[in-house]
């Protein structure tokens, strides 16, 4: 298995340089340092949101609540930084909220034993509503000074938004490689039923993952508007389809137990490239959306390959 | 506080409250819920604001709205029977209102295009049907995939909101026939399609399918084309409420399905069909429909910000579906012991 598992990554990685190597072919511009920066900022954002993504799709599970966590993050703190509150202020009651997100969310799915895929849709939905009432609908706040100059600012020739990128894949790697909590989250992933036999309280672990994806999706909403420069409603959209789509090519099966935050950051690498690729054929975002969608078809198929069908008719359909 | 901790009673694992359920259960409560969700939220409403239970045109505005997420839950019961979801009605609903408001039809060539995109529908529903019954891939990830994928079909045919549907289409979806609205006649139409359909061995084959899959295989169920069946139906439906949308709305929008996805999985939920499949009912499901579209009015009627309703909605889903998978859970735990 952990022979598949080096594997499906390694061709996610495989697959991120053909299309690199396809758009280079070209144009040489593709391969310009500043067009690399620029892809890598904006796969950084796709991998900050997929660790949480990862883990919950490794325990069988998904998180359809980014969008309109991601979008409450950045208009929350732009709108309360507008009013005056300080900067550092505004981030800690937002990460707060998120938490609070995570746990509801994570609560449902774990203790109440509500399927994965309503909880987090209704999340959603009651975020949005919450977030319209409280903008009235609209908003025009801009963001925090700090924040913009903090994200689009280097730091040791590098933009800081990378070297957090990389923190979060050193973390994300290391939780699940090296911790007990990693092992715990492959265990249930692979069998609920054996791993709780084997002394895990699982429904404990599994609350951990949609705690962690609601910060990642905060997180990525205070960079996503500190770099576009505006919080706007339909800014956590793309996020939704991208992170699933993303673990989905790093080759995590849909079924849980396998897959690694690797194979994530080469699913955001392959996301991107494909992103940007598409516009040298002038294909705008109604194709890449048809892309995303056949790519994620075409990955978890390929990954379906790869793991036995034993789990299927497991209750959390 | 401390004192109900050490009650044994608690400890035991909410026993009172398991009996609470197995009272309701044998009472049939369940069965009612979404009646009782009507009754509720209409009654309410009715005594804020009678305006919007009985004033004028009150029924045909109410029903309008219905129709599209009560085409859109029946289908979406087919395929929850399976305990299968299917998130592309989505990307479907958007495809079907692109589509009509950017054909001029008029006359034949109207039913042509309504026909053409109601099969449409079917064929997307039958790739979903296909996706997930031969290659075994999980509902949700093929239908968040396919969801993507006709949504992106949609923006191509209309990148943004607009366009004209055909005003021939409004003309003959909307208003009354024998002083009922037209969109009262579909809900009944869809009721009596459900009462015929019950007793098909299509329901009872993708029931089965739901509550236990290996057993159906064995009874001789065909489970492939039982399941394909249920998607294919999906995406008709939808298709349909894509057509009255856009009928409707005398427009169309790449984005227009988007909203029907909580919504339908709201409708059936609150309608009572099990999210772990086996059981329930597509006419209760449409009851849900109309409890689904009670919250706006009852926001109204409250005079509170509209956006309140897009939470409520969002929160009534959640407290459902928590109360049926707790007691989903406390059924299983009965049958262990």
């Amino acid at each position: 298995m952990s022979l598949a598992r080096h594997r499906t990554v390694l061709t996610a990685y495989a697959i991120a340089l053909l299309l690199f190597a396809v758009g280079t072919l070209h144009s040489l511009d593709f391969a310009a340092p500043s067009q690399l920066k620029t892809m890598l900022v904006y796969a950084s954002f796709i991998g900050i949101i997929g660790l949480g993504q990862t883990l919950c799709i490794l325990t069988g599970g998904i998180d359809l609540s980014v969008p309109w966590t991601l979008t409450g993050a950045a208009v929350l703190t732009s709108v309360m930084t507008a009013e005056g509150r300080p900067l550092g202020v505004a981030i800690a009651l937002v990460l707060a909220l998120a938490l609070v997100v995570g746990l509801l969310n994570g609560i449902g799915v774990a203790y109440a034993g509500v399927p994965p895929i309503i909880m987090t849709l209704g999340m959603n939905g009651a975020l949005q509503g919450l977030l319209l009432v409280y903008t009235d609908g609209g908003i025009s706040a801009n963001p925090p000074q700090g924040l913009t100059d903090f994200v689009l600012g280097d730091t040791l020739g590098l933009p800081t938004q990378l070297w957090i990128w990389a923190a979060v894949i050193a973390l994300g790697c290391a939780l699940l490689s090296l911790t007990t909590f990693g092992r715990r989250l492959y265990a249930i992933g692979a069998n609920r039923r054996a791993a709780e036999l084997a002394g895990v309280r699982a429904r404990r672990v599994l609350v951990a993952p949609y705690v962690i994806s609601a910060l990642g999706a905060a997180v990525t909403g205070l960079l996503v508007m500190g770099f576009t420069g505006q919080a706007f409603l339909t800014m956590g959209d793309p996020y939704l389809f991208s992170s699933a789509v993303a673990v989905a090519v790093g080759g995590a099966s849909i079924l849980g137990g396998s897959g690694h935050y690797a194979g994530t950051v080469a699913g955001a690498l392959v996301l991107t490239l494909v992103a940007s690729l598409l516009p040298l054929f002038s294909l705008g975002t109604a194709w890449l959306q048809i892309a995303y969608g056949l790519i994620l078809l075409a990955a978890v198929y390929a990954a379906g390959l790869n793991v036995t069908r034993k789990k299927r008719g497991s209750p959390d359909a | 506080m401390s004192a109900t901790t050490a009650d044994p009673r608690i400890d035991g694992g909410g026993r009172p409250l398991q009996r609470l359920l197995r009272a309701a259960g044998r009472a049939g409560l369940a069965a009612w819920m979404p009646y009782l969700y009507v009754a509720v939220l209409g009654g309410a409403i009715w005594a804020l604001q009678p305006a919007l239970i009985d004033g004028p045109g009150a029924v045909d505005v109410r029903f309008s709205a219905v129709v599209p997420l009560a085409l859109v839950a029946f289908g979406q019961t087919l395929v929850m029977f399976t305990r299968g979801i299917d998130l592309a009605v989505g990307g479907v609903i958007s495809t079907a209102t692109a589509l009509l408001a950017t054909r001029g039809a008029d006359g034949a060539t109207l039913w042509l295009l309504i026909a053409a995109v109601v099969a449409l529908g079917g064929v997307a529903g039958l790739i979903n049907g296909v996706a997930v019954a031969v290659t075994r891939l999980q509902p949700f990830i093929v239908t968040l995939a396919t969801w993507s994928i006709f949504g992106g079909v949609a923006l191509l045919i209309l990148p943004q909101e607009g366009g004209a549907s055909p005003p021939a289409l409004s003309e003959a979806l909307l208003g009354s026939v024998l002083g009922v609205p037209k969109a009262v006649w579909v809900v009944a139409l869809l009721l009596a399609l459900w009462g015929w359909l019950r007793h098909t061995r299509l329901i009872t084959d993708l029931r089965a399918i739901g509550s236990d899959e290996q057993r159906a295989r064995l009874i001789g169920v065909p489970i492939a084309r039982r399941t394909i069946q249920a998607y294919v139906l999906s995406g008709l439906f939808a298709a349909l409420a894509g057509v009255w949308i856009a009928a409707q709305t005398g427009s169309g929008s790449p984005t227009a399905g988007d909203p029907f996805i909580l919504s339908s999985v709201a409708a059936v939920v609150l309608g009572g069909t099990s999210i772990f499949g086996g059981t329930g009912s597509a006419a209760a499901s449409i009851v849900g429909a109309i409890a689904f579209l009670l919250i706006p009015d009852l926001i109204a009627a409250l005079q509170l910000e509209s956006f309140w309703s897009t939470f409520f909605q969002g929160a009534l889903l959640i407290a459902a579906v928590t109360v049926s998978s707790i007691a989903a859970q406390l059924k299983r735990r009965r049958g262990a012991a």
